[in-house]
């Protein structure tokens, strides 16, 4: 098993390299060097052979190479043009948690959503009922997410006024906050991810334990407990206001991005649960006497499950492209807005950095996927 | 432990010798966007505890409709249009969905076809045993109790307790049978269903797998309907034997008498097609044709199309269930014209 991960780390790092080359080859096919676009033609041609010999652009293709992957494997992503003189680095480490806390949640609550109800959609296959939540699915799935995101905007903010337009936090409020923003961000993410950390101990820790009466109770304790510790550190948090304002502002982005990523999940948890439910193994179940509702929770959707997690790496593809749609839309100011921007305003070192970062954490989804393939499918488990 | 116990529930356990299944004028359609398909007409077999009975025909005759349907486990465009199935005297087909899942696998348990599709990929063999158990057996065991009882069962089925740790994949195809048999008894049932027992396996372990069937059955004393295509597997292991043709019951006797001699044209040309190691050298006569499709069941004698010995009555009125003596019956209007002995005939002459 460790063979296996240790085997999968290595041709993720191994297609990070190829991945960064292609990032450089791509530039290099662009038309010009860097000091003709940006530099002021009137400077002395004597003055501006120094700066591209300070900028290493006289070292040519490979040497350029050389110099720009032992950057980056050192940690350096050089300056960003737009917010000069702030390092690249420093800019993204502001956005990251931005990002990362809109997509953890709407993630979270897509995939939850989509199982749940694909779950039962399957089973009650043929009802009136499961035929119109199928077809609002495949509407949802289908939909120009941009113009669906405009029209919750519209209906939500706009008419309604249940949510704040756009922004991820209200500016005023937060003139004399003794926290920065991304503090509070960073705080509000480790909390969660805490809590779906605490979560999966438990249910582990649970699964281990012989007697199943045992089992119920470590696991509602287990679940208390953490729920309790999440409520109880934001109630004595400081924090709490100014949490509840980002909360307040994120509330319709994660909605409109969980409930496109949620038709998917629940299109493909209906297929793969069909499919399983015609399974030699379901008959077996019913013919022991296993009452339905097991029979679906333990038999079938558990191994349903499987092409979830396969449609999660698809999903991640969508998260960072709708990210930065979603991001656009709702001027939520993460990665994607970042990208966008950076491209737009010829900020060619953040460009390369953000995109750089986008596939290290594309790359680092597939081997956590791959790690939870393991747990789940002990078929895997004996090959590696 | 003890593998004996009384049973919760109402049936009770049923004395050997006494009657244990009673299965008469079963009727089943499928429902199916074309139109109603007849899949099972007007079943009728009885069978005592201890005792075995062995289901034979082709394949689509209607033999795993039947199976499923003991089980009330039929598909669900399935629709039972009469008949009973007494089990001990209670009429299964009256039962609630909730009283009758509590008859599953502690009354009735099935041996399905060898096939790896018969376990749960992602849950150890053992721990599947387990859920039988906890459904099923009268007292709450521990884990330690289940643990002991499963490592009882591998015994007696030949399988080393410490496997029950193991995947399904983990096991090959004879080991994977073996424990779906160890399944199978967990719950001491009074009647086992082996549904194609051996379908999927080598002869070599198809052999030792009947012979670890015959040999719990002896030990521990159930009933066993063996629904099978293989007309050797019925003669090795059956006291009674059922000839289905078209979702009926065509033949129905001793398995040695219908060996010996086969009454129904059709239970005759099925014989004639198998080999015997035993018997005496002759050609094989092939059965020629398929079954019927039961959307629209040929009149009169199913079976007519293809008889040798069709007359214009076959094919006008359906013949009913004759007893030749000895609980030998017969559905066929010329049993009399079925030689005794085997046909040799090719099948060009037929």
């Amino acid at each position: 098993m460790l063979g296996y991960i240790s085997k999968r780390v290595a041709q993720m790092a191994l297609l990070f390299v190829v991945f960064l080359t292609l990032l450089f080859l791509l530039l290099q096919a662009q038309p010009g060097d860097f000091a003709s676009q940006f530099l002021d033609p009137r400077i002395p041609a004597a003055n501006q052979e120094l700066i591209r010999q300070r900028l290493g652009l006289d070292q040519g293709m490979w040497g350029q190479y050389w110099t720009y992957i032992t950057n980056f494997f050192t940690g350096d992503l050089g300056t960003s043009f737009m917010r000069y003189p702030k390092t690249v680095w420093a800019v993204i480490v502001e956005r990251i948690p931005r990002t990362m806390f809109l997509f953890t949640m709407a993630t979270m609550l897509s995939y939850w959503m989509g199982f749940l109800s694909g779950k039962m959609l399957a089973w009650r296959r043929g009802g009136k009922l499961e035929y119109g939540i199928t077809l609002g699915g495949v509407f949802l799935y289908t939909v120009f997410y941009p113009w669906f995101a405009l029209m919750m905007i519209w209906l939500w903010a706009a008419t309604l006024e249940i949510v704040p337009i756009n922004q991820f936090l209200t500016p005023d409020f937060w003139l004399d906050s003794p926290f920065s923003a991304t503090s509070v961000f960073t705080a509000m993410i480790w909390s969660s991810v805490l809590v779906v950390g605490g979560l999966l101990v438990v249910q582990t820790v649970a699964g281990r334990m012989k007697e199943y009466r045992t089992q119920v109770l470590l696991r509602r304790t287990g679940r208390v407990l953490v729920f309790g510790i999440f409520v109880w550190y934001w109630a004595s948090s400081s924090m709490r206001p100014f949490a509840a304002d980002i909360t307040h502002h994120a509330v319709l982005p994660v909605v409109t991005l969980a409930f496109i990523a949620f038709a998917g999940v629940m299109l493909i948890t209906r297929g793969s649960m069909l499919e399983t439910l015609r399974e030699d193994y379901i008959l077996t179940a019913r013919a022991k006497g296993v009452p339905d509702r097991i029979i679906r929770d333990k038999h079938a959707a558990r191994n349903a499950l499987l092409p979830v997690v396969t449609s999660f790496i698809l999903g991640l593809a969508f998260i960072i492209g709708g990210g930065l749609v979603t991001e656009t839309v709702f001027s939520w100011p993460g990665m994607g807005e970042l990208l966008l921007t950076a491209v737009t305003s010829n900020d060619i070192p953040t460009a390369i950095g953000t995109l750089a970062l986008i596939g290290a954490l594309a790359l680092i989804a597939h081997i956590v996927v791959d790690i939870v393939y393991l747990f789940l499918d002990p078929r895997i488990r004996v090959q590696g | 432990m003890t593998t004996t116990r009384e049973k919760a529930g109402e049936t009770g356990r049923v004395k050997p010798g006494e009657s244990l299944i009673e299965v008469n004028h079963l009727t089943m359609d499928y429902k199916t966007k074309e139109g109603r398909v007849s899949a099972v007409s007007d079943v009728t077999f009885h069978l005592k505890a201890g005792d075995s009975l062995g289901l034979v025909g082709e394949s689509g005759c209607g033999k795993t409709s039947v199976a499923l349907t003991l089980l009330r486990l039929q598909a669900s465009n399935a629709e039972i249009t009469g008949g009973e199935i007494l089990l001990g005297g209670v009429n299964l087909l009256d039962l609630s969905e909730e009283e009758m899942r509590l008859h599953r696998w502690s009354d009735i348990s099935m041996v399905f076809q060898g096939a790896m599709n018969a376990w749960n990929p992602v849950y150890r063999i053992g721990e599947q045993i387990r859920e039988a158990l906890d459904l099923h057996w009268p007292v709450k065991l521990t884990h330690e109790q289940s643990r002991e009882r499963i490592a009882e069962l591998f015994e007696l089925v030949g399988l080393p307790p410490e496997a029950m740790d193991r995947y399904p994949h983990e096991f090959s195809g004879g080991m994977r049978q073996r424990a779906t048999i160890a399944m199978a008894l967990s719950c001491n049932p009074q009647l086992i269903i082996a549904d194609e027992p051996t379908t999927a396996l080598d002869v070599i372990v198809q052999d030792q797998i009947l012979k670890e069937l015959k040999k719990v059955q002896a030990e521990l004393g159930m009933s066993i309907i063996y629904i099978s295509h293989d007309i050797a597997v019925i003669a090795e292991v059956t006291d009674h034997m059922g000839v289905m043709y078209a979702g009926k019951i065509v033949e129905y006797g001793g398995t040695d008498e219908i060996f010996a001699t086969p009454r129904h044209p059709y239970a005759w040309l099925l014989l004639s097609s198998t080999p015997s190691i035993t018997g005496p050298r002759r050609k094989l006569a092939p059965l020629v044709g398929e079954p019927p499709n039961l959307m629209k069941p040929p009149s009169g004698c199913r079976f007519h199309p293809r008889c040798p010995f069709a007359t214009d009555q076959c094919a006008a009125e359906e013949p009913a269930m004759e007893d030749l003596g000895g609980g030998h019956l017969v559905a066929c209007w010329n049993h009399e014209k079925v030689p005794v002995g085997l046909s040799e005939t090719p099948k060009e002459d037929l």
